[in-house]
């Protein structure tokens, strides 16, 4: 496989395309690993989260079938689990590492979209206000929708480890 | 006072609330308190440590809630070494001013690069074409460089990301047109994509989750409000620039 299919518009093969997801993934988590100060040495933890994210994401979207919020569930909950397993060999706080990983599935895009739909709403004349006001809401429930599962699926293995196994 | 300040510093690092409770118990533990009641707010803090029968109760105020992971890590390594070095008070204090003044950032050149490369990521997974990925990174790039001169100089965190908001989307939505781009209202949204609260959005989610709905709610409030700020930034744009080309462009992904 040539190393220059990253280059086309829009990978075509369903590989490449879930390379180009696991790539993008790592290096937007390396991106804001700097941006949050975490040292050189620990940067390799960030792309290995984020990669992991996209590419547990990617599956659950393109093979299972599974919609954003349930993949972005399954993602952040394979990353924090893996974390929790790798905490003693990093450097970094597991909240940090786990956040960083999970940075590349927040939906900025749809948070944008919502509220600009919501600007447009007062510029909307009243044939296309429904339209306009139910795409807003969309994106604004998704936004919620899928922070809260990213948000569940980090918590429940970090929760989870308080379980006392006797009384 | 030592471990309410160990405590400041962790929540202007980044760190969830129960997090900021098991450290901050580490240190007045490891300083002699035999009872420690830390109540986290989003502005203050307030500790009441306990020895014998006598108690007492401090408040702090906190900054400007960032992130830095670095600080973070030392601030737990300081916590450690207080309770397995038996740290007295006073050399506890001076290692906190320490990392206070010492703790490495990265320069602002790598930060930019960096941020640039992130929302250039970013951009591709939004499904930005490659003549539209080269201006989100630069001009996230400049975004950042200007985030970090705006915040160094203490201007509002709101009015800041709004502006860089318009700056970064203004140059994103031009380089992405120029260079003959299909998706350059994906490249102006992405080109924005630094300003998304993350750790802010999770750290509340998380702390409602740990039992401290309060600075859970707050937090919350502010990442939205937050939200509003960047999306009215990149609104800005948006209108300038469909003014500029009187609309031969859909701009409105």
């Amino acid at each position: 496989m040539s190393c220059f299919y990253l280059l086309h518009p829009e990978p075509a093969h369903p590989l490449e395309y879930f390379f180009h997801q696991i790539i993008c993934g790592a290096l937007a988590a390396v991106g804001f690993g700097v941006l949050f100060n975490i040292s050189f040495r620990s940067l390799p933890w960030c792309a290995l989260t984020g990669g992991l994210a996209l590419a547990v994401r990617s599956c659950c979207l393109s093979y299972l079938g599974w919609n954003l919020e349930a993949s972005s569930f399954a993602a952040a909950l394979v990353v924090s689990t893996t974390v929790l397993v790798l905490r003693a060999r990093t450097d970094i706080s597991q909240n940090a590492l786990d956040v960083v990983g999970c940075i590349p599935m927040v939906p900025g895009m749809f948070a944008a979209k919502a509220i600009l739909g919501m600007f447009a709403l007062t510029s909307t004349d009243a044939g296309h206000g429904t339209e306009t006001l139910t795409e807003a809401v969309q994106y604004t429930l998704r936004v919620m929708f899928t922070v809260g599962a990213i948000g569940t699926g980090l918590a429940i293995p970090a929760l989870m480890r308080h379980v006392r196994v006797t009384k | 006072m030592v471990a309410l300040d160990a405590g400041r510093m962790l929540m202007e690092a980044g760190a969830n609330a129960s997090s900021i409770d098991a450290i901050v118990a580490q240190y007045a533990r490891g300083l002699g308190a035999e009872r420690v009641d830390l109540r986290i707010g989003y502005a203050s803090l307030a500790i009441t440590i306990g020895i014998g029968s006598n108690g007492i109760t401090r408040m702090r105020e906190v900054g400007h809630l960032g992130v830095n992971q670095r600080l973070d890590l030392e601030l737990r390594r300081l916590g450690d070494r207080v309770v397995r070095e038996n740290l007295t008070v006073a050399h506890t204090r001076g290692e906190l001013e320490r990392l206070a003044n010492k703790t490495r950032r990265h320069s602002a050149l790598v930060m930019a690069v960096a941020v640039g490369l992130a929302c250039a990521a970013f951009g591709r997974l939004l499904k930005v074409d490659w003549p539209g990925t080269g201006p989100v990174l630069v001009s996230a790039a400049i975004g950042q460089f200007v985030r970090r001169e705006l915040l160094s100089r203490h201007a509002n965190v709101f009015l800041c990301a709004s502006f860089v908001a318009f700056l970064s989307s203004l140059l994103g939505g031009l380089g992405a047109h120029s260079l003959d781009s299909e998706t350059v209202a994906m490249a102006m949204i992405a080109s924005i994509l630094l300003l998304v609260p993350g750790i802010p959005c999770v750290n509340a989610q998380s702390d409602i989750l740990d039992g401290h709905p309060t600075l859970g709610s707050a937090r919350a409030v502010t990442v939205a409000v937050a939200l509003i700020f960047v999306a009215v930034g990149l609104w800005l744009a948006q209108v300038v620039l469909e003014s500029c080309w009187k609309g031969a462009l859909e701009l409105h992904p």
